[in-house]
């Protein structure tokens, strides 16, 4: 094998300008592919942390069974009781791969500063928690003035947007309204402590944060329409759901479950756009290699026919030639993905040194377009690429296995 | 003892419409270590007879036999196999691999026999010894002179300890004095090693030192088909 190996890689060398043009097809395919793998990667990172972190979902939602079907309709039925509470929050926090469960209540009603009024929808969460769900979210977008407090009932977080919609800064006071859970109008002061970006548009002037026992107040219940779990590793979300729904359910406590990815519509389209573009770019490039392959195996038949001849003539069976051309189009693959690598890492040196940013569409603020280095990744792209240079150099070696002896010696 | 036994073999290409008769029935046989030059002038038929003779091409009609097998009944593979242990080929235009030094050319044939490195490696070495290239064993093909290229691809033939050589017009791309040389270093090879040699050429000089000729014209064996 090596044999063959050492004059594939020679006929490579020989060929120079041949070689250098197909390998660097394939090169810039890898780094074009590879790079597009890195971008999306970072950024569902970014858009997986901005669900679980910013919006504060946690990594599961567990809600009482029929809560998102008619939960709008009647939630004191749909909602948890505190009794039922501390039950979940009891035996999901058995499970090691849990971090934290927590109560929360979603409400919705007016925010006035006493002249205007806007609509607000606000999370009503445990401040300690929140905290540790936020985790190093919080230094990435921080909250201007004071955060949610356990020990300041009334003290809120407003959005930048909505605060600015109202006039209010931090220090400011506020009122809120909304119905209660019996259908009667409540309304409660506030006082923002804290003003800070969502990150997206679409929720920038809407988004409050209060604290649970506040929310609870405006809707005059004890109850809560959903835990939420924070895990140790978001790739443990499926597991964790499938085993907590089986717990929950074995002490007769019938609920229903939503995964991050599952109520972050933002992150489900955006992977969706971005998958939908790579498989784009990566049909592009297997084009680019297939092609590129191909004529030039092909013409390294065309022009080693007599040195097929010969092989065939010293012994060497149809088998081997076939062999000898699928290895020198596989090396090709090799070469390329190595010349790939080069180029990606590259590309990648200089995006970190020169930091570009960009606004994309529906975000509020300014993002750096970082590329990240996945290996794994581009393991399985080399990969892939050799095996496709070799399938793309079956076909000439073929042809080039199947030609008459005495014809291929005969080749001018 | 007879190595190849030829019986009514006939050839025939189709041009277009036209057909070409290469061989019209050649009857011959060549025993083991003979030396036999195979002449005639251009379009006689004799690449036609070597190329069947060395199993890279098949007859019409006829039948060939190599030590007692009928190549015919062989599957490609087996006749594969049958070149690369018994046949060595001599190509007019050398044939030598360009990638390859001249050593890598000669241990080629018992690699692809599936020899083992070290010891293909010192066969060919003593082989190209053999021919006097001890000094050129890293050369590549581009970097030697026509008769030096020649002289591995002799070496290259010799190298699986074949029954039979055949070499088609293996001085046509030499001058008459490497000419004499390559046909002087056969014909030694012959004498001592036994081995069979076959081959074609026009060349009058060439034909005196050999002790069989086989005369070919049309296709057709004019004198020396049989054993003397």
């Amino acid at each position: 094998m090596i044999k063959w190996i050492k004059i594939a890689f020679r006929n490579i060398v020989k060929n120079k300008r041949r070689s250098f043009v197909t390998l660097l097809a394939i090169a810039t395919g890898f780094a074009a592919v590879s790079l597009f793998r890195g971008y999306a990667d970072n950024t569902y990172w970014g858009l997986r942390q901005m669900a679980v972190r910013g919006e504060g979902l946690g990594h599961l939602a567990i809600y009482k069974k029929g809560w998102l079907k008619k939960g709008k309709i009647d939630p004191d039925k749909y909602m948890f009781s505190q009794k039922e509470i501390q039950r979940i929050i009891d035996l999901v926090e058995e499970d090691d791969d849990v971090i934290l469960a927590t109560p929360q209540i979603h409400i919705s009603g007016l925010v006035s500063n006493g002249r205007t009024s806007a609509i607000f929808l606000a999370n009503g969460v445990i401040p300690r928690d929140e905290k540790i769900i936020k985790g190093s979210w919080a230094a990435f977008r921080p909250v201007k003035g004071d955060v949610l407090s356990d020990t300041r009932l009334y003290g809120v977080e407003m959005a930048e947007d909505l605060a600015s919609h109202l006039d209010l800064k931090p220090g400011s006071d506020a009122v809120v309204m909304a119905s209660t859970l019996d259908g009667q109008m409540n309304a409660l002061d506030i006082e923002v402590i804290g003003v800070y970006d969502t990150g997206s548009d679409a929720t920038n002037d809407k988004y409050i944060r209060v604290p649970f026992a506040f929310a609870q107040s405006l809707y005059d219940t004890e109850k809560a329409d959903r835990v939420v779990v924070l895990l140790d590793d978001w790739k443990k979300t499926e597991r964790a759901r499938t085993l907590l729904l089986s717990v929950l359910s074995g002490e007769g406590l019938d609920c229903e479950m939503r995964t991050w990815n599952e109520l972050s519509l933002f992150y489900s389209k955006v992977k969706g756009m971005f998958d939908m573009i790579f498989m784009f770019l990566f049909f592009i490039v297997l084009v680019i290699v297939v092609m590129s392959v191909v004529n030039t195996m092909g013409m390294a038949v065309i022009e080693r026919t007599r040195e097929i001849g010969t092989l065939r003539a010293l012994g060497l069976k149809r088998r081997g030639v076939g062999l000898l051309f699928a290895i020198e189009g596989a090396m090709i693959g090799l070469l390329g993905s190595i010349l790939g690598i080069v180029l990606n890492v590259a590309v990648w040196a200089i995006i970190r040194a020169v930091e570009p940013t960009y606004i994309p569409p529906g975000v509020s603020t300014p993002v750096s377009l970082i590329v990240n280095l996945v290996p794994q990744a581009m393991l399985m792209l080399a990969i892939f690429l050799i095996v496709l240079s070799l399938i793309a150099a079956i076909l000439p070696a073929r042809r080039a296995a199947r030609q008459n002896v005495v014809d291929a010696l005969g080749h001018v | 003892m007879t190595l190849i036994e030829t019986v009514d073999i006939k050839k025939d290409y189709r041009l277009g419409e036209t057909v070409v008769h290469a061989l019209r029935g050649i009857d011959m046989t060549i025993d083991k270590g003979e030396f036999v030059a195979v002449w005639g002038p251009s379009g006689s038929g004799k690449t036609t007879l070597l190329n069947l003779i060395g199993a890279i091409d098949e007859p019409s009609e006829g039948q060939l036999f190599i030590e007692g097998q009928e190549v015919a009944l062989l599957s490609d593979n087996k006749r594969t196999e049958l070149r690369n242990r018994s046949i060595g080929f001599i190509f007019q235009g050398f044939n030598l691999i360009p990638v390859l030094s001249a050593l890598e050319n000669v241990m080629l044939p018992l690699q692809i026999k599936g020899a083992p490195f070290s010891g293909a490696r010192k066969k060919a070495l003593r082989h190209l010894d053999e021919v006097e290239l001890s000094d050129f064993v890293h050369h590549r093909p581009d970097k030697m002179s026509g008769g030096q290229r020649q002289r591995v691809a002799i070496a290259r033939a010799l190298v699986t300890d074949p029954s039979l050589i055949i070499a088609d017009e293996p001085t046509a791309n030499l001058d008459s004095d490497t000419s004499r040389k390559i046909i002087g270093l056969m014909r030694d090879l012959n004498e001592k090693g036994h081995t069979t040699f076959i081959f074609s050429t026009h060349d009058q000089r060439l034909l005196d030192q050999v002790g069989r000729l086989v005369r070919l014209e049309d296709g057709k064996i004019l004198d020396g088909g049989d054993v003397k």
